[in-house]
């Protein structure tokens, strides 16, 4: 077996916990859960859907429309009372009583993502009681989901759930497999669906990518720093002229949890309840003191705070961005405020004018580090901001100078389009990558670039995609891989083959293995080290041309890794049936000046930075030196 | 020792006063809390001083601002009730029409000084208001709490459209219907949306109604500068003599 990665919900033996299941066992499970919860779903009300009481299992809607209320609304009502007391003599208090047990039948990911960020919010410091009694005591199960054309979820990376459930169900074409997220999960269905719960499982399905009707042309972690950037831009009082201030989009929102607190009496004056109410920054009296004035009272103020809680502040606080992308604020909005629009505007705004080249000849353009993480134990990934947007394919490189020590070409590691922010892996190897490993966000660098030709992605458009990494060689893919995937529909079947010396070493896991298993590539791992922890094919990466589902005639292949590797996947490909048109390979050297006159990076009579480093094998075939040792 | 309040009418259709005797499962614990001294509705009067009166409907005639002013005159607190009281309501409609026209056909051959319908505040000082045609029996009772309690009432801040989402309704502009919604004063749970209608603006409009966004929606759904007017004549008279 050439892949044994463990997706979730599975035991290390491979055994999944996915059970397959009727409408009819759904319903016969809700019929048992009445008896023991109050059971709310989607179901029609007034031609709407709503989530409401389930009383009759028929009613309950599993496949329903993006364009519904949050279930915030059972785990943080509106209208909550905190306590009751009661006047007269002596004051006395009375705690309310303890939740209703519930079961929400049917949560959509981005709403189940958006429980983690109130639990985030809510349980941080004392925790919120009445909420924690509602959370305990509500069981969660999740449904997939049809985005429309407000939604962005895939841009926010809330499109899937991993956890967060208790149960899942996914439907698929006769019926619904049951994923179970949690041991109270399991338990509740030995409990209520026990002809379910013995069942064999069956593998987890593939998953499809979800397209989304819109969405951030730029990863979100740049959100923060981008916004820190934006506080006094204009944009702002244009988004606050044109905001009714009525308050739909906190209101809508399934994260949004401000509240206001009252006192209500009863109608006899001697008791009464304290009493929580959803309250909205985007309301007058919102921000009011005592005496009258406001100090936020600008529609355009409160809505600068409004994104810059979503997407700043708790992002800063929890390493979650406060927004799931679920689209309810732009679809319910009379003024159609759009935060897809808004950020994307602010992102290409401060993009432009584009620059090409940042640097001129020799001299660095200077950048900073936004962002450094460890890929492994040697490697970590920088981010870096340019003054202006990058325009290359994937493939070229940027000379990146810590001065005092020199310049090195770092392959770029993002996508092209990404702004003015790119990613560069570096491998703590010699001075000058040390060095880079020593510094933080916040830390200034010397660029310049992009240089060289990458992949002709045009050229790959609609044709199956075979991409072979050795080692490092991943990172360039990597580049190829997000541009592909941005475009997904573009191309056919792309399968990545990817050799490393042991699991620690693979670099982009996390990234790789959710790809996979989303069915958006089919990702095969071969490892040289002896015993390794996945299991997976111990070998090189030539081990893995087997059984691969390619048709060469109609594919493509991309090469990236050490030189020594090409000399045995050149012959596999071509004996595959690849023309010599159809394969590239990465030729990266030592490519020093970027300007093709250093003559470092010169193989034979070509010069990799001016015309490669990514060349088809009929360029290069003859240059022995390149992809014979 | 209860508080002994009072309820009085003048132009209007009393659909307010009737309001409250609907709120039939309160009323008994009402009375056990205030004391009602005057209800034409429902009894004969008695006069003498009042710590509340609720009044209701506009001021058209000169008896009427004398009675009025009497009714001021032995209350600690006066309330208008409802939109004909608080801003003269659709009775404001009348200032469209010729007003010797308008006396003709409502006293007929008995001639009587009637002049344009005013709300109470222009004829004495309010203290606070109940809006509404006709008023919400909940936020009467919230609002006479709060009199009673010893602080002063607030109404909502915000518009109508927060209530109609939480009442989970679709919007009537989805389906290119014009609501007030948008600026138009809380604290009827959209009682009309509810029903199917859209909002017509009988509570008024909140305190700082976004206008230019607003108008600029009903201009996109296709409404003209006089259209707009009209929206909001029926229950905004004064709102439109203010721009």
């Amino acid at each position: 077996m050439t892949l044994a990665v463990a997706p979730p919900g599975t035991d290390p033996s491979g055994t999944t916990l996915w059970r397959p299941l009727s409408r009819n066992d759904i319903d016969l499970l809700v019929r048992s859960l009445s008896h023991a919860y109050e059971v709310v779903g989607a179901r029609e009300r007034r031609g709407r859907v709503v989530l409401d009481r389930i009383d009759d299992p028929a009613e309950l809607l599993l496949e329903y429309s993006p364009k519904v209320h949050s279930p915030k609304k059972f785990l943080f009502p509106n209208w909550e009372k905190l306590f009751r007391f009661r006047l007269g003599g002596k004051v006395l208090l009375e705690s309310e009583r303890a939740a209703v047990p519930r079961v929400i039948f049917g949560m959509h990911p981005c709403d189940l993502h958006a429980v983690q960020i109130l639990d985030d919010c809510l349980f941080e410091g004392e925790a919120d009681s009445a909420y924690r009694a509602k959370r305990e005591a509500t069981i969660l199960i999740g449904v997939d989901c049809v985005p429309d054309e407000h939604c962005f979820c895939t841009s926010m990376g809330t499109d899937r759930s991993a956890g967060g459930f208790d149960l899942f169900f996914h439907r698929v074409a006769e019926g619904y497999l049951l994923q179970v997220g949690s041991e109270r999960g399991e338990a509740l269905l030995r409990r209520h669906a026990p002809q379910v719960a013995s069942r064999p499982g069956e593998p987890p399905m593939p998953w499809q990518a979800k397209q989304t009707g819109t969405g951030l042309r730029f990863p979100f972690e740049s959100l923060a720093p981008l916004l820190g950037e934006a506080y006094d831009h204009p944009i702002w009082k244009a988004v606050g002229e044109k905001c009714l201030g009525c308050g739909a989009c906190t209101l809508m929102c399934p994260s949004c949890y401000c509240f206001n607190v009252e006192d209500r009496m009863d109608i006899d004056l001697e008791g009464g309840a304290r009493v929580r109410t959803w309250d909205s920054c985007q309301f007058d009296q919102f921000t009011r003191v005592s005496g009258g004035s406001e100090f936020r009272a600008n529609q355009a103020d409160r809505q600068r705070h409004r994104f810059f809680r979503k997407y700043k502040y708790l992002w800063e606080k929890h390493q979650r961005t406060a927004c799931v992308g679920c689209g309810r604020c732009s679809r319910e909005c009379l003024a159609r405020i759009a935060p897809t629009e808004v950020l994307n505007n602010l992102f290409e705004e401060r993009a432009l004018p584009a620059l090409k080249s940042p640097g001129a000849e020799y001299h660095p353009q200077l950048a900073d580090i936004v962002a450094v993480e460890d890929l492994t134990a040697n490697e970590k990934i920088f981010r870096l901001r340019l003054d202006g947007p990058l325009d290359f394919s994937p493939g070229a490189f940027m000379a990146v100078s810590v001065f005092g020590l020199g310049e090195a070409p770092f392959t770029i590691a993002s996508a092209p389009g990404s702004g003015a922010e790119i990613e560069i892996v570096v491998r703590a190897a010699g001075n000058l990558t040390r060095a880079l490993h020593r510094l933080r966000a916040g830390d200034t660098v010397g660029v310049r670039g992009p240089f060289g030709s990458g992949f002709p992605l045009q050229e790959f458009q609609g044709k199956d995609l075979l991409l072979v990494a050795g080692g490092m060689g991943l990172i360039t893919l990597r580049s190829l891989l997000h541009a592909i995937l941005a475009r997904r529909a573009d191309f056919g079947r792309v399968t990545l083959l990817y050799g490393a010396k042991d699991v620690a070493d693979i670099l982009f896991r996390q990234e790789l293995l959710r790809w996979h298993r989303e069915g958006l590539l089919d990702c095969r791992f071969a490892l040289r080290a002896e015993n390794n922890g996945w299991g997976v094919l111990r070998g090189d990466v030539t081990k893995l041309f087997k059984d691969l589902e390619i048709v060469p005639a109609r594919s493509v292949a991309a090469i990236s890794g050490p030189a020594a590797m090409y000399r045995f996947t050149n012959p596999l490909l071509l004996r595959l049936g690849f023309s010599e048109e159809s394969i590239y390979l990465n030729l990266e050297r030592h490519m020093k000046c970027g300007l093709g006159k250093c003559g470092k990076c010169r193989i034979n009579d070509i010069c990799v930075c001016e015309c490669g480093p990514i060349f088809p094998y009929s360029r290069v075939r003859h240059l022995k030196e390149a992809i014979e040792r | 020792m209860k508080r002994r309040i009072g309820f009085f009418d003048f132009t209007g259709c009393e659909g307010c006063q009737l309001t409250v005797l609907n709120l039939e499962d309160t009323l008994l614990d009402l009375l056990d809390l205030v004391e009602i001294v005057e209800f034409r509705e429902v009894m004969s009067g008695s006069g003498g001083e009042l710590d509340i009166a609720f009044v209701e409907g506009s001021i058209c005639r000169p008896d009427e601002v004398e009675r009025l002013q009497a009714i001021r005159a032995r209350s600690k607190t006066l309330v208008a009730l409802g939109a004909c009281a608080d801003t003269a309501g659709v009775n404001a409609l009348s200032h469209f029409r010729d007003l010797q026209q308008l006396q003709r056909d409502v006293y007929g051959d008995h001639p009587t000084p009637a002049g344009r319908p005013r709300p109470l505040s222009a004829v004495v000082q309010v203290d606070c208001r109940v809006p509404g045609c006709p008023i919400d029996g909940q936020e009467f009772l919230s609002v006479l709490k709060a009199l009673l309690m010893g602080k002063p009432p607030e109404l909502p801040a915000y518009a109508v459209c927060v209530e109609c989402k939480l009442a989970e309704l679709p919007c009537t502009f989805d389906q290119g219907i014009v609501c007030l919604g948008p600026v138009t004063r809380a604290g009827c749970g959209a009682i009309c949306l509810l029903g199917g209608d859209r909002c017509r603006g009988c509570r008024g409009m909140i305190d700082n109604p976004r206008a230019q966004p607003y108008d600029r929606i009903l201009v996109e759904h296709g409404l003209s500068e006089a259209d707009i007017l009209r929206e909001f004549r029926t229950f905004n008279m004064s709102g439109e003599k203010g721009q």
